[in-house]
């Protein structure tokens, strides 16, 4: 519960002040932003009730949501041993308790973990990243992941997911209350202050979600370190982002003709997309800067240490 | 933040474009590629628009009316998802591409840019690809995404979402961004179109 086991991973002061001064932009964007609806009589209780159920649910049922969404199986120990045996050993590491372990059966290489502490940690990996690998890179993908668990990053992101989510469920409600005029028309707004109030709201998400991206960023390169420094081994999750990167697996299954368009006004908020889970691969940070900063950190290990 | 970092993709969509003309004629000279003589416009067919009404007549001013008309043979085909085909046949390779631009930024003007989807262009491959297996004459796609402005190459197996040969795409979308053309750096955006009526 308390942030000791973070901190002694966490030897990269930049990254940390950066981190903890994003956060601190957050919580002060949402401040003001609170008080500016408060002023102008919004009842953000009500909208704040709904998505904290939805964020709370989430919450707790991150890993059952995601084991269903991504088609990732538990496996036991007997099904599975070499991987749990390199889960245990990790887990061990970092002094947590042994998490679930699941495979997806995918040829796309990838893995996440997800899970609110380390007590219900999950950790899976595709079977597409069991084969490419060996085992000192999949060790390093698991210990990257585990990181995150030991970071408490899935906490972070839910509050940080859970702050945007509000403004963009806002948004929505602001749209459709000036298309279709005041719901319950209990409030009297004008027409031009609603418009205010919806512009504020824009506004207000997107520097959200530049925060959130931003946070998110961080606390992957943080997991790199902490995984990193797990190891002692840099440059085996190099490798392995390396090795997984642009292979012909990437190239998707999908039709274009799916693709989603218009998507400004869904209202399923992020938070249930499955993003209470920390991904191997995302589009931020760049994988060639992880990969810059890994091979960094193994020239300062290797000259620092010995 | 590195948000907006990353590559310099082409502002307009007739530079993006362009880039084929160039690609296609240097992969010929090297006997890789043998062009077809087809290419395609898919949009999303939204019948409240009074263009798509008369989007024959549309379609016979923009390519046929004025000087340096391409007058390229055109076809209007709706395919079983709700999506339109504009198919286009132009024995120069140079005259497609543009009536291929031509159409898409009338279609994007009038019907929104947001409903175009891609462009695309047929061509047969002949080369090795990176298991060392031999292909000749295969027909491949490359297609062209207005909201990346960028190109990938789309090999099909079959008819069925998700049959495609990796191989030869991985091989062919390196082979194109060395001669020019502007390819899609992500290959998770490399989503397919299976059955292109054309």
């Amino acid at each position: 519960m308390t942030s000791t086991t973070t901190r002694k991973f966490h030897k990269d002061r930049g990254l940390v002040t950066r981190m903890y001064f994003t956060m601190f932009m957050l919580g002060f964007l949402y401040a003001i932003f609170a008080l500016f609806l408060m002023s102008t009589g919004m009842e953000l209780i009500f909208i704040g009730g709904i998505v904290g159920v939805m964020v709370v649910v989430q919450y707790y049922m991150s890993d059952r949501l995601i084991l269903m969404s991504t088609g990732a199986k538990v496996v036991t120990a007997e099904q599975q041993p070499a991987l749990h045996r390199m889960v245990k050993l990790l887990a061990d590491r970092y002094e947590m308790p042994m998490p679930k372990v699941a495979v997806i059966d995918t040829p796309i290489p990838n893995a996440f973990a997800t899970g609110r502490n380390p007590k219900n940690a999950l950790v899976a990996v595709t079977t597409g990243i069991q084969q490419r690998l060996n085992e000192r890179e999949l060790q390093a993908v698991i210990g990257h992941e585990l990181a995150h668990v030991a970071n408490r990053d899935m906490r972070v992101l839910a509050i940080a997911n859970f702050l945007v989510t509000i403004t963009s469920f806002l948004m929505t409600m602001l749209f459709w209350n000036m298309l279709f005029g005041g719901m319950g028309g209990r409030r009297n707004n004008s027409g031009g202050g609603m418009m205010v109030v919806y512009l504020v709201t824009i506004v207000v998400y997107f520097i959200g979600q530049l925060l959130v991206l931003a946070l998110t960023r961080y606390r992957e390169y943080g997991a790199d370190h902490t995984g990193a420094e797990i190891s002692g081994d840099p440059g085996a999750l190099a490798d392995a982002l390396e090795k997984i990167s642009g292979t012909v697996n990437n190239i998707p299954d999908k039709d274009l003709r799916k693709l989603q368009t218009a998507n400004a006004f869904l209202i399923i908020p992020a938070a249930l997309k499955g993003e209470g889970s920390m991904h191997l691969f995302s589009t931020h940070p760049p994988l060639e800067e992880r990969v810059k900063r890994l091979r960094e950190l193994e020239k300062r290990m290797r000259y620092g240490l010995r | 933040m590195g948000l907006f970092s990353g590559t310099k993709t082409p502002k307009d969509d007739w530079s993006a474009i362009a880039t084929v003309i160039k690609a296609e004629a240097k992969l010929q000279a090297l006997g890789e590629i043998t062009p077809s003589r087809r290419a395609g416009v898919i949009y999303r067919n939204d019948e409240n628009n009074s263009f798509q009404g008369d989007i024959k007549n549309e379609l016979d001013v923009v390519l046929y009316v004025g000087k340096g008309a391409t007058k390229t043979a055109f076809e209007i085909q709706d395919d079983d998802r709700g999506m339109r085909w504009i198919v286009l046949e132009d024995g120069n390779f140079g005259d497609l591409a543009s009536s291929v631009y031509t159409v898409g930024n009338a279609i994007g003007m009038n019907d929104g840019v947001d409903n175009l989807l891609a462009a695309v262009f047929e061509l047969y491959f002949t080369g090795t690809v990176e298991d060392n297996t031999y292909r000749s004459g295969l027909r491949t796609y490359w297609i062209y995404r207005y909201d990346r402005k960028a190109f990938y190459p789309f090999v099909p197996t079959g008819d069925s979402e998700g049959e495609r040969d990796r191989q030869t795409e991985a091989r062919l979308g390196q082979d194109l961004r060395k001669h020019g053309l502007v390819v899609e750096k992500s290959l998770t955006e490399w989503m397919g179109l299976w059955g292109i009526p054309f």
